[in-house]
This record gives structure tokens, C-alpha cells and sequence, in this order.
């Protein structure tokens, strides 16, 4: 049997979501969506599920949208609630699990997706950070993801990271500036938790808060992690490979979570074609 | 909020338009690209009302649209993109790195903090400690302070009180009495901060007869606009329209061609019903068969 990055990215982030956990995602979210519902199917069956600002808690969509406030996403959900409930249960701090990603990542999980240059001179304004900036600072815990770890040749020839050393514009708050820097200022909530992309997973250091690597996919090497990060990550000296998908969690991804396979749009195509032996 | 005791407010799009002005601060409901008051936007780019302030949590269609139409200066919604469908928002993108427009991207508990605090009536409120987010450099507004009740540091938000928030509804009575549909997003925080409030409704009846979302007295006005969400949806009687996005996006490549969907989709019809002629509405309100 094979499988393939978008399975495998989908089931290393179910994985991190534990049973009874309140698990939320914002806005273009397609591999949490699909990740928080495999959990709720497979091993988490008690956490609550709230699929996006739409409001749709714990809905069992048939299959999953593009769009986060596709109506397919109220398909026979317990409640709709409104934006405003939802942050509510953040700044109490009962929000456990929340996904973020970024057009830029640094070494300490600051996440970037507001603008690439400075406020004063903007090269490409992104889309913006929608929640973000007040809920890394509040959830229990967030796991960033990003299928664009792998560095690329702008049109100029400049080689453009995801992972970076610094961020150009922090929009979430990871560890900050590192060590303690993040809790002497009183940030509510626990920061980053794990990174997921499609080449590894990190998490971080206990005492820098530097990105420490965890796993390589299977067709990765330390070296590619070294060549498309930005800044250094911690290198333990035993990385061992990404666990596989279960046979169980390969279907019911496939079958009930995300018929339609609308996890794959996040990836670039070459991505798509990786595809391992299980 | 204001009070408006009036028995009908039923008017046209065009006379519901002139309620803005120029420099107001407006929140459209809905979100991303679900029941956004597009007819009515449309007419806004119209009648060529200028700097706009818009508030608002993620959006999408209804921004970009309004800031390609040259009636918006500044936007504070906390996320404007297409989602993986269509990506960037190409107008509000290129004006923002223009500098034609200011981005002063908010966070969305923080955006609804100052909602909130214009609906209580109370100056500001107290939000948890971001001030490791440059968003804050974009708000020189927010003010840190220290909790008189734990020495906690705070962030004070201002009250965001929106001169006007147009919302689309499923349906709503002359009085203003109106039914949105799910889902809800922050419609009803922002009918409950803004001093005016704009219903375009799918159906105006004589009496709503059933419990509204939003109580007449908060709302100024009332138009009728079939379809007055479109190319967004309003579930569940019609879904969005992606071939018309992608033609707009197409068309958004450039402030020329962009000019084009303007002539096509604003400028030209001349009325409401004239731009619907233009649009397979059938299709779209058979969505759950497709």
C-alpha cells in the first residue's frame, strides 16, 4: 500500500490533537480541517471540533470545502455559534489546540502573514493574519504547518525561504525573542507546540526555544532540512523518520474525512508525486 | 447605536446608498465569501462615495470589490484573500502596495473587542497582553496598561463604533425586523455597535412574523435585492458563484482590465434586475444537486 505527503502531513498533524481537546482553525486551513476531523474520527473521538470562523461545531461534513465557510462545514453540526463565542473561549483559555500557518516562520514560531518588506515601504501584502495575532497569545497550544518549507528561486534569482531567521512582520506570537522572553511579558497561552511541513517535524527547545528537529518524511534527509531552513535549527543527533499512517487512518481519510481530496490543494504540484511504501 | 422607531424604511438601493458618506466608517456582514452585501457595494462604487473605512473580521469578494471601485482609504478587517480557491485579493493587494490604500489589519478578537465596546457603551476593553504583535505598530490607538485589579498588563482597545453596518439578510419586514442565515459571523455584534444599520434582504414581507436576529429599531433602512449576495453565497438558497470569481480575478489583473469587469458587472446594467440577467441564478440555487 502507498501513500503520500498530503496523507501523511494530514495524519502527523491528527495526531497532535488529543481526545476531549477543543480544537479550532481560522481561514484557508484545508490539511487542519481534514486534520481535525481524522481525529475526531479515529483516536479523539471527545474533542470538539469548531470548523472554522463559520462557527459549525463538530460538524460530519460528507466531504471537505475550499472555502472555510462552505456550507458543506454546517452538515450536521451541534451548533453554529457566532465569531465572537468562539474567541470568547480563547482569551479564557480554553482553546487547546489551534493551527496556524505563515507566509514567513522563524526559528522561535513568530509567524508572519501580513506583509513581506516593512511597514513603511510593503513588497507583497499577504492576506493578513485573521485571528492570529490575539490567539497565539491565548490558546493552550498551536501547531504551525506549512507545505512551502522547501526554498524556491524567485523571478529575480533570490532564493526565498518560508523558514526564516527573522520575520519581516510578527502577526502571531511565537516563543518571541526566545528563552523566557515570551512569558516575562505576561503572553497568556503556551506558544508553539510542534511545526509540521511536508519535509519534517519540529518541535522546540526547552530552555532557547529554537526550532528543534523531531522527524524526516521518508525521503528526506537532515541535509535537505538543512538546506531549505533559513536559520539553524537544533539538530538532535538521533532524528528518526516521520511514523507512518495506520491502514485504518489511510481509509478513513481517504473514504469519510476527505473523499474529494481538497487537503492536496495546499501543495505545490512536484509534492504531490512523492509517494511512499507503507 | 441609534434608534429607529419607524414603521417602514423600505427604499430603494440607490436612496439606501446616499445613507453613506463619505469618510464613514462601514462593517459589511457576512464573511470571506459567504452573504456579503454585494448589491449594495456595487452601488456604492456607483454613486462614487470616497475613503471608506471598512471593519470586519476575515472577508474576501466584498473588500476587494469595494477597493477596486475606488470608494475605500483605509481597511481593518483582519484578513482579506480568496482562500486556497483564488488566493491573493488582487485590488486590495496592489493598492496596498501602492499605497493608494492603508492596511491597518487588525486582529479579530481585538476587532471584536472594539465592537463589543461600542455596544456596552464603554470607552474601551481590556484584551489579554499581544504586545509581542507588530499588529500592534498599525494601532497606536490600543494602550497598554497595567490591571488595577491583578497589575496584569492589558491592551485597552477603543470602542470601533461603524457610522453604518450593511448586512444581508434571507429575509426582513419593512420595519427592519430581519432574519440573516448562518453563517451568523459578526453580523449581529456590528448591528449592535454601529450607529446606523442597513438591511438588503433577500424578501421584504409586511411583518417578519418570526423571531428576528436583528430587532428593527437598530436598523435605518431596508432594500429589497434578490440575490443581493451574489457572487457570495447566502445558504441555503443560492451557494458562491466560482465561475464569476475566477472571471474576476481573471479581469483583476490590472487596474485596466479590471476597469472592464466594473463596465461589465457595475456600470453597466441598469438596474439590479439588468445585472442579474447576467448571472446563471438557476445553477447557483440548485448547488446541492451538483
Amino acid at each position: 500500500m502507498e501513500y503520500t505527503i498530503d496523507e501523511l502531513m494530514a495524519v502527523t498533524m491528527a495526531r497532535l490533537i488529543k481526545d476531549g481537546d477543543v480544537v479550532f482553525h481560522g481561514v484557508a486551513s484545508p490539511l487542519p480541517m481534514v486534520a481535525a476531523r481524522l481525529a475526531k474520527l479515529t483516536h479523539a473521538p471527545n474533542s470538539i471540533y469548531f470548523a472554522g470562523t463559520g462557527g459549525g461545531m463538530n460538524p460530519e461534513p460528507p466531504f471537505m470545502a475550499t472555502m472555510t465557510q462552505d456550507a458543506v462545514l454546517f452538515e450536521g453540526a451541534e451548533a453554529i455559534l457566532t465569531v465572537d463565542y468562539i474567541f470568547n473561549l480563547a482569551a479564557r483559555g480554553e482553546m487547546d489546540v489551534m493551527f496556524f500557518s505563515g507566509g514567513q516562520i522563524d526559528k522561535y514560531g513568530n509567524l508572519n502573514n501580513t506583509l513581506i518588506g516593512s511597514i513603511d515601504d510593503i513588497k507583497v501584502k499577504l492576506p493578513g493574519g485573521a485571528g492570529g495575532a490575539n490567539l497565539s497569545c491565548e490558546v493552550n497550544k498551536f501547531i504551525i504547518w506549512t507545505t512551502r518549507h522547501r526554498k524556491r528561486v524567485s523571478s529575480s534569482g533570490r532564493e526565498i525561504y518560508t523558514l526564516v531567521e527573522k520575520v519581516d512582520f510578527i502577526t502571531s506570537t511565537g516563543f518571541y525573542e526566545g528563552g523566557d522572553s515570551r512569558e516575562r511579558l505576561g503572553i497568556h497561552g503556551g506558544g508553539p507546540y510542534k511545526t509540521v511541513t511536508e519535509l519534517g517535524v519540529f518541535g522546540f527547545d526547552e530552555e532557547t526555544k529554537i526550532m528543534k528537529l523531531e522527524t524526516i518524511h521518508p525521503d528526506v534527509t537532515v541535509d535537505d532540512i538543512i538546506e531549505n531552513t533559513m536559520f539553524k535549527p537544533i539538530i538532535p543527533d538521533d532524528v528518526e523518520v516521520t511514523a507512518p499512517p495506520t491502514e485504518d487512518e489511510l481509509e478513513i481519510l481517504r473514504e469519510k474525512v476527505d473523499p474529494t481530496g481538497v487537503r492536496k490543494v495546499e501543495f505545490p504540484k512536484d509534492e504531490l508525486k512523492r509517494k511512499f511504501e507503507l | 447605536m441609534g434608534i429607529y422607531p419607524e414603521p417602514n424604511k423600505l427604499m430603494a438601493l440607490e436612496e439606501a446608498a446616499e445613507l453613506v458618506k463619505d469618510g464613514d466608517i462601514v462593517a459589511f456582514g457576512g464573511a470571506l465569501s459567504v452573504r456579503e452585501p454585494i448589491a449594495f457595494i456595487r452601488e456604492l462604487i456607483r454613486q462614487g462615495v470616497k475613503n471608506l473605512h471598512t471593519v470586519g473580521t476575515a472577508h474576501g469578494f466584498d473588500i476587494d470589490l469595494a477597493v477596486g471601485g475606488g470608494i475605500v482609504g483605509v481597511v481593518q478587517n483582519t484578513y482579506v484573500g480568496f482562500e486556497f480557491d483564488f488566493g491573493l485579493a488582487p485590488n486590495f493587494r496592489r493598492a496596498v502596495e501602492q499605497g493608494k490604500v492603508v492596511s491597518k489589519e487588525d486582529g479579530c478578537n481585538s476587532l471584536i473587542y472594539g465592537l463589543r465596546a461600542a455596544a456596552l457603551g464603554v470607552p474601551f476593553l481590556p484584551h489579554l497582553n499581544f504586545e509581542t504583535s507588530d499588529i500592534m505598530k498599525l494601532h497606536p490607538e490600543f494602550k497598554k496598561f497595567k490591571c488595577p485589579i491583578t497589575g496584569q498588563t492589558l491592551i485597552a482597545i477603543p470602542a470601533l463604533e461603524p457610522d453604518v453596518a450593511i448586512l444581508h439578510a434571507r429575509l426582513a419586514d419593512k420595519k427592519g425586523n430581519a432574519v440573516i442565515a448562518k453563517p451568523y459571523v459578526a453580523d449581529i455584534l456590528m448591528a449592535r455597535a454601529s450607529k446606523k444599520t442597513i438591511i438588503t434582504a433577500e424578501k421584504v414581507v409586511d411583518k417578519l412574523g418570526k423571531e428576528p436576529h436583528i430587532p428593527y429599531f437598530e436598523v435605518a433602512a431596508v432594500v429589497e435585492v434578490p440575490f443581493g449576495a451574489h457572487p457570495t453565497a447566502l445558504y441555503p438558497d443560492y451557494t458562491y458563484d466560482k465561475d464569476h470569481i475566477a472571471e474576476y480575478i481573471r479581469l483583476s489583473r490590472s487596474p485596466e482590465t479590471f476597469r472592464e469587469y466594473l463596465d461589465k458587472y457595475v456600470y453597466g446594467p441598469e438596474s439590479h434586475e439588468e445585472y442579474l440577467k447576467l448571472i446563471d441564478t438557476e445553477k447557483l440555487k440548485n448547488w446541492k444537486t451538483w
